[in-house]
């Protein structure tokens, strides 16, 4: 027993061997398990995005036409935190880059604002959440290993609470303009909401037709808003009733 | 073994006065954060707009100041006073505490300057220092291995070492493991759901490998040297530290029940949990049993009420702990208030009362007192910070029920904001109670420090 009361046994036994124990049960183990899960870096996701023409696509395609000014300022964009740089202007359109370059951006300041500190990125398989977070028939699954296996993940964000929803399935839930008034005023779009605005997010321009000043998104806004709307955008189905020729006409 | 050596001499008091001092400092501008954010969820943030100050980042101070800040400030301090004191040795070096403490209080301002102006954090919970200051900090972590491991090891030459010195011992090296597995793998080794068990862990382990040993061995210092008796059973002593040495460190994944990490890893830490409660209880039998027959003193003696009252709030924290681990109560209660309210109830009913008592019973002896300055003041803060706590506790507690049982209802999410707004307010009362009290308790921090030199001056002047 007078072992048990020593410095080095106490150090090596209860200090290293039991904490690697520990540490084997609760964390090298479950990543062996999934190690063939492949990893994917931002680039790979961005490119994945544009092959599959997912929501992500069309959505940042969509913010970068809305807004050109602050598209070209995303593209001017240097930030020693997360290793973005400059993209030249003549490849400045939507494509795998700037595509990749959003979500990076969008990822970094996600954080820094804290909102996985109140918005989760997990659907259990209980509680009835698959039928709460997404579109029911378009994107309600549960949330599964393999969509956490990317760089954006790393640390993973599925957050510890909620007081607002879960995020993860948001592309299908809400549209461009809405998550742009949200983000600007949490109470224009949903009355009784204790989310902070963040209006440093966008900027005021003056429309030169018509002389008026509106609030659009500024570089980091649109960062943000690509990133929030790819969120959940590889689970987004066509709804099984959904008909083209309904469009057409 | 004090007697060898004076006393004066063994603890360097310049450095205990300066980390406990800016312990409290930290205590009391963590205190404020929170009590900030939580004003945004009542619909009054008094600084809205403002990208520096926006609750978010706000938030992440609460949190990360509450670790590095306050209690790294506030147990270093301790330790400094208790680990020679009960070792009967001096630590490695008093330039290197100096630097240590420089150093320490360097790396909390850039977190904060990094998280609020430069937007620079981790989302990594209790780690939200950016990345690039997780190695310093681990550095650090090493400084502090060697300038406590230095006079535990030489004391352990001699012969067994008490149980403080086993609990200190481990925590000197599973600290700097936490900080590095936690901060650093998920970044760079690790991501998705692998990294999820990694900072699981790591939010369990930075409590429950760094705060509960420290925190557990001074308890096992303070309270036997307040009541001046020893512990009722040295065998529990044993079966308490083992363990939660074996059982802690597997904890972790229960903070992310439910979710993509293989099941084996959420059972082993449902598992390891229920085992811990068990560890737990036999330590707090042996401090009750230890408490037999000396139980008035806690009218008298405010120090010691602290720590009884923290024990008391310990054991109801792990007690709920051991049911809502199961995955039945997780269902309803991941992610609500309900886990706030636990986390509130342990880290400052259990850890930020003992702390304070602690640092109640050193502060008037570190400037020759037996006391505090005052007696009310020092009464005040205690029944205002306990009862606060507990109030809080209970209030998000029923609130997190609300908000569980209602998102399982598929109501639409506003009904559980809006239900959950009395509980709110309600928590920034208890919150506001709990400001007031450390506020009281820093008047009198600074009346026994400025106070008690005077007193010794004219002690001084009658005897010459």
């Amino acid at each position: 027993m007078g072992k048990m009361e020593r410095f080095a046994f106490v150090a090596l036994v209860a200090g290293i061997i039991f904490f690697l124990f520990a540490d084997f049960v609760s964390w090298a183990l479950p990543m062996f398990v999934m190690k063939d899960i492949p990893k994917k870096s931002v680039i790979d996701l961005a490119k994945e995005a544009k092959a599959k023409n997912t929501t992500a696509w069309s959505d940042f395609k969509k913010v970068a036409t809305a807004y050109p000014e602050s598209f070209k300022k995303l593209c001017e964009y240097e930030d020693a935190f997360t290793g973005v740089s400059k993209i030249p202007a003549d490849k400045c359109q939507p494509n795998e880059e700037t595509l990749a370059k959003a979500l990076k951006v969008g990822h970094r300041w996600y954080v820094a604002e804290g909102c996985w500190n109140c918005h989760s990125q997990m659907v259990r398989p209980v509680s009835n959440e698959t039928l709460r977070f997404g579109i029911p028939g378009v994107s309600n699954t549960v949330s599964y290993p393999s969509e956490y296996n990317n760089e954006l993940q790393a640390p993973v964000l599925w957050g510890t609470k909620r007081v607002g929803q879960d995020l993860i399935r948001e592309a299908a839930v809400h549209n461009l303009g809405w998550q742009a008034a949200h983000l600007y005023q949490p109470t224009s779009t949903s009355p009784g909401s204790v989310m902070p605005g963040y209006p440093w997010y966008f900027e005021e321009v003056k429309d030169p037709q018509t002389g008026k000043t509106k609030i659009v998104p500024n570089e980091r806004g649109i960062a943000l808003l690509t990133y929030i709307m790819w969120l959940g955008s590889w689970e987004v189905k066509p709804p099984k009733d959904f008909k083209l020729e309904a469009v057409a006409k | 073994m004090s007697n060898t050596q004076d006393l004066k001499n063994l603890v360097n008091y310049g450095l205990v006065k300066a980390h406990v001092a800016m312990g409290l400092v930290f205590f009391i501008i963590v205190a404020i954060m929170g009590f900030l954010y939580s004003l945004q969820l009542d619909g009054i943030y008094p600084f809205p707009g403002i990208e520096f100050l926006s609750p978010g980042r706000v938030r992440m101070i609460h949190t990360a100041g509450a670790a590095y800040g306050f209690l790294v400030n506030m147990f270093t301090g301790l330790l400094y006073w208790a680990v020679p004191r009960f070792t009967g040795y001096r630590i490695l070096s008093d330039a290197l505490g100096w630097f240590m403490f420089i150093a320490l209080q360097a790396a909390v301002l850039i977190t904060v300057v990094s998280i609020l102006f430069l937007g620079q954090a981790d989302n990594v919970e209790w780690g939200e220092t950016p990345w690039w200051l997780d190695p310093i900090i681990v550095f650090w972590l090493l400084l502090h291995l060697i300038q406590f491991g230095a006079p535990l090891y030489k004391a352990s030459q001699r012969g067994p070492l008490y149980v403080t010195g086993w609990y200190i011992s481990a925590m000197l090296v599973w600290t700097p493991l936490v900080v590095f597995m936690g901060n650093l793998i998920p970044r760079f080794w690790s991501v998705g759901s692998g990294a999820g068990a990694v900072q699981s862990t790591f939010i369990h382990d930075l409590v429950g490998l760094y705060v509960t040993p420290v925190a557990w061995g001074l308890m096992y210092y303070f309270v036997p040297v307040i009541m001046k008796k020893p512990m009722w059973s040295h065998g529990l002593s044993l079966l308490g530290f083992w363990g939660l040495a074996f059982f802690y460190p597997m904890n972790g994944v229960h903070h992310f029940l439910w979710s993509p990490i293989p099941m084996f890893a959420q059972y082993s830490a449902v598992f390891a949990t229920v085992a811990v409660e068990f560890a737990v209880t036999s330590v707090l039998i042996n401090f009750m049993m230890t408490l037999r027959g000396s139980a008035e003193q806690l009218k008298y003696n405010v120090p010691l009420r602290y720590m009884y009252t923290g024990a008391i709030f310990y054991w109801i924290t792990c007690f709920q702990c051991a049911f809502h681990v199961t995955l039945t109560f997780q269902k309803v209660i991941h992610f609500t208030d309900w886990v706030t309210g636990h986390a509130h109830l342990i880290m400052f009913g259990t850890f930020g009362l003992w702390v304070l008592g602690m640092a109640e019973y050193i502060w008037p002896r570190l400037f020759g007192r037996e006391t505090m300055y005052s007696k009310g003041l020092s009464e005040g803060a205690y029944w205002l910070l306990a009862i606060g706590v507990f109030a809080m506790f209970v209030d998000l507690t029923a609130g997190g029920l609300v908000q569980g049982f209602d998102w399982i209802g598929l109501n639409p999410w506003i009904d559980s904001v809006n239900f959950s707004k009395p509980f709110w307010y309600f928590r920034s009362v208890t919150g506001l109670m709990m400001l007031t009290g450390l506020l009281m308790y820093a008047v009198n921090f600074y009346k026994t420090a400025t106070a008690g030199k005077s007193l010794s001056a004219e002690l001084k002047s009658e005897s010459v």
